[in-house]
């Protein structure tokens, strides 16, 4: 390995246990990192400035940041909220009917949604609910970001991974609903079966005041319904050609992009709010990560990967698959997902180079990094949510409570996924 | 708990009420709660046993101990027409045993001199209604409300002063 590739090398792997290590803003430590990258690039004249640029996916960033604009416009609108009274208000207030609806919403939102947003915005109105109906709201705050995380895993914007996996593999909409959708559905129906049993005590309480649930108003809970509907019809168009973009031969990013500029449009928001809304952060750390990952290659550190992958075609890729799933799952349960993600892509690609049928390997990376973010509280930021909001309340999510009720969920989902990943794997 | 405005009153001292109910800082939650059902007053300066203040517990610090968790997180609750459950939730004996420090905020006082406009201001801007007056020595002198303080600064107008 020349100095090129032993310094950069050394940049990509001090900056992710800066990341890992949470000591300082993942965004800081990531996009310090990335200069860094460059100026040995420019100083060793292996990376400058212009390939760094280009080596930012922007597609994917195109594609978060689209699905960013449209979920800003319609949070102010209630529509979270409106969907959550509705749930509870066909539960009719029976604790276990609650859970399975919430459980629902949650999912199909996070599946089309980010995560995060999702969590952020049906919390409050989940705590509402369990606080009226005078029954614990400890189950449903964990089930909603488990299964979000779980359900998140399903399709191609469900999850910043899937996003990176996509774009990398250059996978469609539809390949996730065909390949990951059926696996994500079995673990996510074991995950809330198995919720259910572990919450069985807390689910069987009667509530004190089913009355009071049924006197939620939905109409009044959704603040703006025209503005609602106007996003609602923009997020639909735009939902149904994700499932089309392949034979347009429109890229996802073109399609969710496409759709927050007619949804501003139509709109005419207040721009400041909705860009307040943005994760920034979020995407200056992918494309820092993007850069820094460009450093590695034109340093030449992926050649030399694929080089130490060439006998990597005689395992049993079964196994080698299975095993991807289980240690990027723990990897994930204890640090963020996305750039052990972004870390793995050029890992799998070299694989591909040596060889190896890499489409299954893709599929691997992505239940690993969903599934695994469930392990821990600090596994995802929708679970960090949730126990953030419980903390301000009486009755706060403990780590060891996650422990004895997420860390099954995660291995359940590892277990299922791993099964169908074997049983499946000519499918994939 | 008798007000004493004076028509030439320049200063705090002339317009606070100077029989103050206040508790001790030994008190308990439960005990607060029972001398503001008794008293009907809105807020209790915390006294040490020789009467210097040491803070101020709210009726509405109280009150909080009671409101649902919710509220601090849902902006507009004009949908939720009953509160049900939580309408009948009341603090554990665990809460109410609990010392009148651990509710206890740090206050914001006068001393007995300060002027009627300054008062006002500090009271408006930290949201007050009522505030402890203190002496040099930071006993506890009397309490001054905002109808006390505003009262006071507009009988000089009466005047045509």
């Amino acid at each position: 390995m020349n100095v090129a590739a032993l310094l950069s090398s050394l940049i990509f792997v001090a900056t992710l246990v800066l990341i890992f290590t949470e000591k300082i803003n993942r965004m800081i430590v990531s996009f310090a990192g990335g200069m860094l990258m460059v100026t040995a690039g420019q100083v060793l004249h292996f990376y400058e400035m212009e390939s760094a640029i280009e080596a930012i996916d922007f597609e994917t960033l195109g594609l978060l940041m689209g699905m960013m604009i449209i979920v800003a416009m319609l949070e102010p609108t209630g529509f979270f909220q409106y969907l959550a009274v509705l749930a509870a208000r066909a539960s009719k207030g029976k604790p276990m009917r609650l859970f399975v609806l919430l459980g629902i919403v949650t999912t199909l939102l996070s599946m089309f949604l980010d995560n995060v947003t999702t969590v952020v915005l049906i919390a409050p109105i989940t705590l509402l609910i369990c606080e009226i109906l005078g029954v614990s709201a400890i189950p449903y705050l964990m089930t909603e970001a488990l299964l979000s995380n779980t359900g998140g895993v399903a399709t191609l914007v469900g999850d910043p991974p899937n996003v990176l996996i996509g774009s990398a593999a250059g996978f469609s909409f539809n390949d996730f609903l065909v390949h990951s959708l059926p696996i994500v559905a079995v673990a996510w129906l074991g995950a809330l079966l198995l919720l259910r049993y572990l919450f069985k005590k807390e689910l069987s309480k009667r509530p004190r005041s089913v009355r009071a649930v049924m006197k939620l108003n939905p109409a009044q809970s959704l603040n703006e319904p025209e503005t609602a509907k106007k996003i609602l019809i923009v997020l639909g168009a735009a939902i149904l050609l994700f499932f089309v973009h392949h034979l347009l031969d429109v890229e996802p990013a073109f399609v969710a992009l496409g759709a927050a500029a007619v949804a501003m449009l139509w709109v005419q928001p207040d721009v400041h709010e909705v860009l307040k809304k943005i994760e920034w952060s979020v995407l200056v750390f992918f494309g820092a990560l993007f850069v820094m990952v460009g450093g590695l290659e034109k340093a030449g550190v992926l050649e030399s990967i694929i080089g130490l992958f060439r006998g990597a075609s005689s395992v049993n890729p079964i196994l080698f698959g299975v095993c991807l799933i289980w240690v990027v799952a723990s990897l994930s349960a204890v640090v963020d997902n996305i750039p052990i993600t972004i870390a793995l892509i050029p890992v799998i690609h070299g694989f591909g180079e040596a060889g190896m049928n890499v489409t299954p390997l893709w599929w691997a990376l992505a239940f690993g990094a969903g599934f695994g973010g469930n392990g821990t509280i600090i596994g995802s930021t929708a679970n960090i949510i949730v126990v953030t909001l419980s903390e301000k309340t009486r009755t706060p999510i403990t780590a060891a409570l996650w422990m004895r009720r997420g860390l099954p969920v995660m291995l359940a989902a590892c277990v299922i996924a791993s099964i169908l990943y074997t049983i499946f794997y000519n499918w994939f | 708990m008798k007000s004493k405005p004076k028509s030439d009153a320049v200063g705090i001292r002339d317009c606070m009420k100077s029989n103050v109910i206040s508790i001790s800082e030994t008190a308990t939650l439960r005990e607060a709660a029972a001398i503001f059902v008794k008293k009907h007053i809105g807020i209790l300066p915390v006294v040490d046993k020789n009467n210097k203040l040491v803070g101020v517990v709210g009726l509405s610090d109280l009150l909080n101990l009671e409101l649902p968790d919710f509220v601090r997180f849902i902006e507009d609750l004009d949908f939720v027409h009953d509160f049900g459950a939580v309408e009948t939730t009341r603090p554990t004996a665990k809460i109410l045993d609990k010392p009148i420090k651990s509710l206890m905020k740090e206050a914001v006082t006068v001393e007995e001199d300060c002027g009627l406009l300054r008062a006002y201001a500090l009271m408006l801007q930290h949201n007050l209604h009522d505030m402890p007056v203190i002496s040099k020595s930071r006993e506890l002198a009397g309490i001054a409300s905002r109808v006390d303080v505003g009262a006071s600064i507009l009988s000089a107008w009466e005047k045509g002063e």
